[in-house]
């Protein structure tokens, strides 16, 4: 339906109701296309009248639907009326109207009401992000950073997760202000960017630049800039933090790889535990290795061609540096076949050592295994994301290190379009030479804050090239 | 000129507003004096306008004089209501405010409800319950009115119900099932539905695994040739029992099956059974009428892959896969089958050895229709028609697959 252009009388609203087919959500589907063509309030008002004559009250849904129109235009006295009439009328409100409420108010001067409003829902249940969000807003805009930083904490001691508008805002709202207190928080953010992997996007990232710039005597200089692969920053010249493991994130890693990708709830899903037994002692007797294969995704890089073809070029070109290599496969490759020949198995088997796990188990979790246990030299191949694997770690802080570990070992390959010859570079779109870690780092006088380009979430596995570099002179 | 005049009514209300707001001040205790300004200033705003008699904030009058008595009802009770309460109470604003919730909820439910540990979990159990709910309106609408026909149809035809059919009354029936399935429970081939994944399943699972169960013995039953149904690894005071009593009620002891405690390996001959799982890399050919074949009575709505398998591979059986894949252009959906299919088309290989007609009851959304051809070639001819459909030349297309025809064919 359309909406009239002007408020309408009585008999008009009859005689459109009438018209209508279903004239008991008749006032529903008028203010829902209300919304959608963001009518005039007094046609809304006059429709209300309307209904209130005739029935003497108006229904809770359709009082909703009116805030919702008011909070879209900001008619900030209107929310207010809107709101002593719920208030009056019901003994409690339920949340999609508190969230409309403290959206709305949060933008006028009337912004404490929404703290009052979001302690009420806070009884009932746990607030939704956008509403900490309006409400964090509302009280960094009007410059009360305490305020604000408390509703932050507290919405992350409930484990609801912070929009980037809300750690944006913090930094907006504190430009050219002094305070060691202050300036202590908005460390505190960045470091959640850290610990969280989050990488800011480039309008967010001019806001944290402008913030250090602007703290009064501080004398903070901010430069975009490029890491290049050795990891030393090209402004400040200082090195970026390095991508390996500690000793103590490392043996963790492996240990919970192990038990929670490996073993899981029972051993039986992805080998059987003799076959892993077998591997086991097959591996420890002939460590270390410097690179591990996963032969059946390396054998499928070209599809027109036979897959040992494929395996053997990959074997070739890797086994050039004089690696000890291990190549993980199932048996079903040495059964000799139109794409597994014989005797090029055999030759390959001479370049390196090879482990054909049983047909229906599943030869990633070996992978990861022979990696790990080789050492932080050792890197594997596969076109693989292994985000199921990641999938299987129960905790993200488990899988933050898996990526980081992923990302500094993984080498993939590409096949290039016509020539004979496959690219091996990392799946990273950056070198496996990169050295440093890509996360947000300190060291005291100096920051650095990778961001992202566009706004869009990149995908998981892609880490961004942009850095910020900020110095203190 | 409109645009015009709705620029100047926004510049009014923005700045008066505020104004007003602040010098109106403790509205709280004098609600109507707020209200009163504002009508004047959109009085005056009005005063351009042609609908001159209509005022716009009445429906605030209304609804504030329908409450003068409200109010001091709501002031004498209660403030802190004890949690269950306050749930309610939640519950009913939403429901108010049209959101898919049940309009009268038990105490249980309501504790359930409180239980659930995320926002998305309460919404879905909500739904859940909405829809039940529905559903039981439904059904008694439908009973009530068939019950109405029923008595009219009674009234007119009261001369024919005295014809001279023979009439098989419900229990005649029965009894002849029942007789089947105790002929089946001497000599018939077993079935065995491995009962031991209640762990790796939660309630709601449980329930509709019971569901299944109760819908495939009674397809047992109806069958000409029904199998001996065993439950194995059945625990007594399970959550599966607990269910099952729930359902059958004082039938449960009655029933023509066998529930054991204990492992199909105890009972069988390990080298005899078979394990279907839909992740089995072995595909069943033919149905053998000498082998036990196991299902496992369990219902995987999150993903949990490889369950029966491994559970299979632990006890060193035979696996084997209904072969979807060979018979039917499979399109959407899991080629695991809910427990009652699995009755079925095992029922009809049975009396039939028809893999076309067993295949029949899987459910036609999943696939879009049979293979009257070898897969592979199939497989080609719908190549052949995408590479042409991309518009690549159709010399090219031919080549490509002149080439691939004598070799071998890549499934992607």
């Amino acid at each position: 339906v359309q909406p009239p252009e002007k408020p309408l009388q009585a008999e008009e609203w009859n005689k459109l109701r009438e018209g209508f087919q279903l004239p008991e959500i008749f006032e529903e589907v008028m203010l829902n296309s209300m919304i959608r063509c963001n009518s005039p309030i007094d046609v809304a008002k006059s429709l209300l009248t309307d209904l209130a004559k005739r029935d003497g009250d108006i229904a809770y849904n359709v009082l909703v639907k009116y805030l919702t129109l008011c909070v879209q235009q900001g008619q900030v006295s209107e929310i207010r009326d809107v709101y002593d009439i719920m208030k009056a009328r019901f003994k409690s409100l339920e949340s999609g109207a508190y969230s409309l409420l403290i959206k709305g108010l949060s933008n006028s001067d009337q912004w404490r009401l929404a703290l009052t409003l979001l302690e009420e829902v806070k009884k009932v249940m746990i607030p939704s992000r956008t509403c900490y969000e309006s409400c964090i807003k509302a009280a960094s805009h009007h410059q009360e950073m305490k305020l604000a930083f408390e509703l932050y904490k507290e919405m992350l001691a409930k484990d609801v997760v912070p929009t980037l508008d809300v750690l944006q805002s913090f930094f907006n709202f504190s430009r050219g202000m002094k305070g060691a207190e202050l300036q202590k928080e908005l460390f505190g953010v960045l470091l959640y960017l850290r610990e969280n992997q989050i990488y800011p996007h480039k309008t967010f990232m001019r806001s944290i630049k402008l913030w250090f710039e602007s703290i009064p005597g501080e004398n903070w200089r901010g430069h975009l800039t490029n890491i290049k692969d050795s990891g030393q920053c090209p402004v400040c010249k200082r090195q970026l933090e390095d991508s390996s493991l500690t000793e103590e994130e490392y043996s963790n890693l492996s240990e919970r790889i192990i038990r929670d990708v490996i073993h899981g709830a029972d051993t039986f899903r992805k080998t059987s535990p003799k076959e892993f037994e077998a591997f086991q002692t097959f591996v420890e007797n002939r460590l270390p290795f410097d690179i591990v294969i996963d032969g059946l995704n390396v054998s499928h890089i070209k599809s027109r061609r036979m897959q040992c073809e494929n395996l053997f070029d990959a074997i070739n070109y890797l086994a050039k540096e004089n690696a000890r290599l291990l190549v993980l496969g199932r048996k079903h490759m040495l059964v000799n076949s139109s794409n597994w020949k014989r005797e090029i198995m055999k030759e390959m088997q001479n370049k390196a050592d090879f482990f054909f796990a049983e047909n229906i188990s599943e030869d990633d979790a070996f992978l990861l295994y022979a990696t790990l246990r080789s050492g932080k030299h050792c890197r594997f191949v596969t076109r693989d994301f292994l985000r199921d694997h990641k999938a299987c770690l129960s905790d993200s802080l488990t899988r933050h290190l898996f990526r980081k570990w992923q990302r500094g070992h993984q080498i993939a390959f590409s096949s290039s379009a016509e020539g004979r010859s496959i690219n091996f570079s990392s799946i990273f779109s950056q070198q496996p030479a990169l050295r440093y870690d890509c996360v947000v780092q300190t060291t005291g006088d100096t920051w650095h804050i990778p961001y992202k380009d566009v706004f869009e979430e990149k995908y998981s596995y892609e880490v961004p090239r942009k850095w910020l570099c900020i110095q203190q002179k | 000129m409109q645009c015009a005049n709705m620029l100047l009514r926004k510049i009014v209300r923005s700045s008066v507003l505020p104004f007003a707001a602040q010098h109106g001040m403790k509205k709280d205790l004098f609600p109507l004096s707020r209200t009163l300004s504002l009508s004047l200033c959109l009085k005056q705003e009005k005063s351009c306008e042609p609908s001159e008699k209509l005022d716009l904030d009445e429906w605030k009058k209304v609804m504030k004089s329908g409450l003068q008595e409200d109010v001091s009802e709501t002031v004498s009770e209660p403030k802190d209501l004890s949690s269950l309460a306050a749930a309610r109470e939640t519950l009913e604003m939403w429901r108010l405010a049209g959101r898919a919730v049940p309009e009268n909820i038990s105490e249980d439910e309501l504790k359930t409800f409180m239980e659930c540990t995320s926002k998305s979990a309460k919404k879905k159990y909500l739904k859940y319950l909405h829809v039940k709910e529905l559903h039981k309106k439904n059904d008694k609408r439908k009973k009530r009115e068939r019950r109405l026909e029923a008595q009219n149809e009674a009234s007119n035809t009261d001369e024919t119900k005295k014809s001279s059919f023979v009439y098989l009354s419900s229990s005649t029936m029965d009894k002849t099932y029942n007789w089947r399935a105790a002929q089946s429970m001497i000599f018939g081939q077993p079935l065995v539905f491995d009962m031991s994944y209640e762990k790796e399943m939660s309630i709601r699972e449980v329930t509709n695994a019971v569901r299944q169960l109760v819908l495939s013995e009674s397809c047992n039953r109806r069958s000409v040739d029904p199998f001996h149904i065993h439950f194995c690894n059945f625990k007594d005071d399970s959550l599966y029992h607990r269910e099952f009593i729930k359902q059958y009620r004082g039938a449960w002891g009655k029933l023509l099956i066998t529930a054991t405690d204990q492992c199909y390996t105890e009972i069988f001959p390990k080298d005899k059974l078979i394990y279907l799982t839909a992740d089995s890399p072995k595909v069943m050919k033919t149905f053998e009428h000498d082998k036990i074949y196991i299902v496992g009575s369990m219902v995987d709505k999150s993903i949990k892959r490889g369950v029966s398998l491994a559970r299979a591979k632990r006890l060193g059986l035979e696996t084997a896969a209904l072969p979807l894949e060979k018979y039917l252009l499979w399109s959407t959906g899991a080629k695991n089958l809910t427990l009652d299919q699995m009755m079925h088309i095992l029922l009809t290989l049975k009396d039939t050895a028809d893999w076309r007609k067993a295949l029949e009851f899987v459910p036609k959304r999943k696939y879009c229709g049979f293979v009257n051809k070898p897969v592979k070639e199939l497989k080609k001819t719908l190549d052949l028609i995408n590479t042409l459909k991309l518009g690549k030349g159709r010399e090219e297309a031919e080549n490509r697959f002149a080439k691939n025809h004598p070799k071998r064919y890549k499934i992607k």
